[in-house]
């Protein structure tokens, strides 16, 4: 699990629709197939996706296999994100210590 | 639907709030770490922000296009800049980027919040088209770039 398989797994319009849907609740296949103009088996294959990507899980609950958003995904693609500008604002904070004389060096 | 938390990150810079928001906004080119983090990568030869609210945010590849970051929504220096964020994507798909600058004895505290990873409560723009209501993704906007770096 990576953000990059998080990435590339949302960067399918279907399976981004999935995961907005799950965003109301868990959902079994058949609900989550009776809102999209594809097959079941499509959507299963979407719902593996993302469950590889840690943004799905399920749990069997008798004949229903229900589906629900998992938070591991998300927090992946959040890391990323808080690193992302942690990178940037470092980057900034030194340029400032770097080219402004009477400044000293930001504490590390 | 619940709420997904901001992202929120802070630094403490050398400097008055004054310099600190003109080093950010008129300077970025030269402190941007735009190899890792833009667009184009090794491509990447520039960024800058017009200073205004409309203004762009906009990156400069080595070819003369031009990839545009977001839109300045707030223009109030020396403390606050709002952006519009979508790196690499469509504007429909913007987050939400504040940026303050606030004096703490002779230095200044950077506060960025990034907000807007939910759908937009814009319903006729979801139903115009459905993947245009479609922000979270955008827990990685400058996404593909950062991971091509």
């Amino acid at each position: 699990m990576s953000y990059e398989s998080v990435l590339d797994a949302l960067g399918d319009g279907t399976r981004r629709r999935l995961v907005e849907q799950l965003r109301g609740g868990p959902r079994s296949v058949t609900e989550l197939a009776a809102a999209f103009p594809v097959s079941r088996p499509a959507i299963s294959k979407h719902l593996r996706v993302l469950s590889e990507c840690g943004l799905v899980t399920h749990e069997t609950s008798g004949t229903r296999n229900l589906y629900r958003l998992d938070p591991r995904g998300l927090a992946e693609l959040r890391r990323w994100t808080e690193q992302f500008w942690d990178d940037v604002l470092g980057s900034f904070a030194d340029h400032v210590a770097d080219t402004r004389p009477t400044a000293r060096r930001r504490p590390r | 639907m619940t709420a997904i938390a901001p992202v929120r990150r802070s630094v403490t810079v050398v400097s008055d709030p004054g310099t600190a928001f003109r080093v950010f906004t008129e300077e970025m080119a030269a402190w941007w770490p735009l190899l890792t983090h833009s667009v184009g990568g090794a491509d990447a030869v520039g960024v800058t922000v017009e200073p205004r609210v409309g203004g762009r945010v906009v990156e400069r590849l080595r070819s003369g296009a031009e990839e545009t970051w977001g839109t300045v929504t707030e223009w109030s220096p020396p403390t606050r800049l709002g952006l519009t964020w979508h790196p690499g994507r469509a504007p429909s798909e913007e987050t939400r980027v504040v940026v303050t600058f606030s004096a703490v004895g002779a230095e200044t505290l950077v506060e960025l919040e990034h907000t807007g990873w939910e759908s937009r409560a814009d319903g006729a723009a979801i139903q115009r088209n459905y993947d245009e209501g479609w922000v979270l993704v955008l827990g990685a906007f400058a996404t593909r770039a950062g991971a091509a770096g």
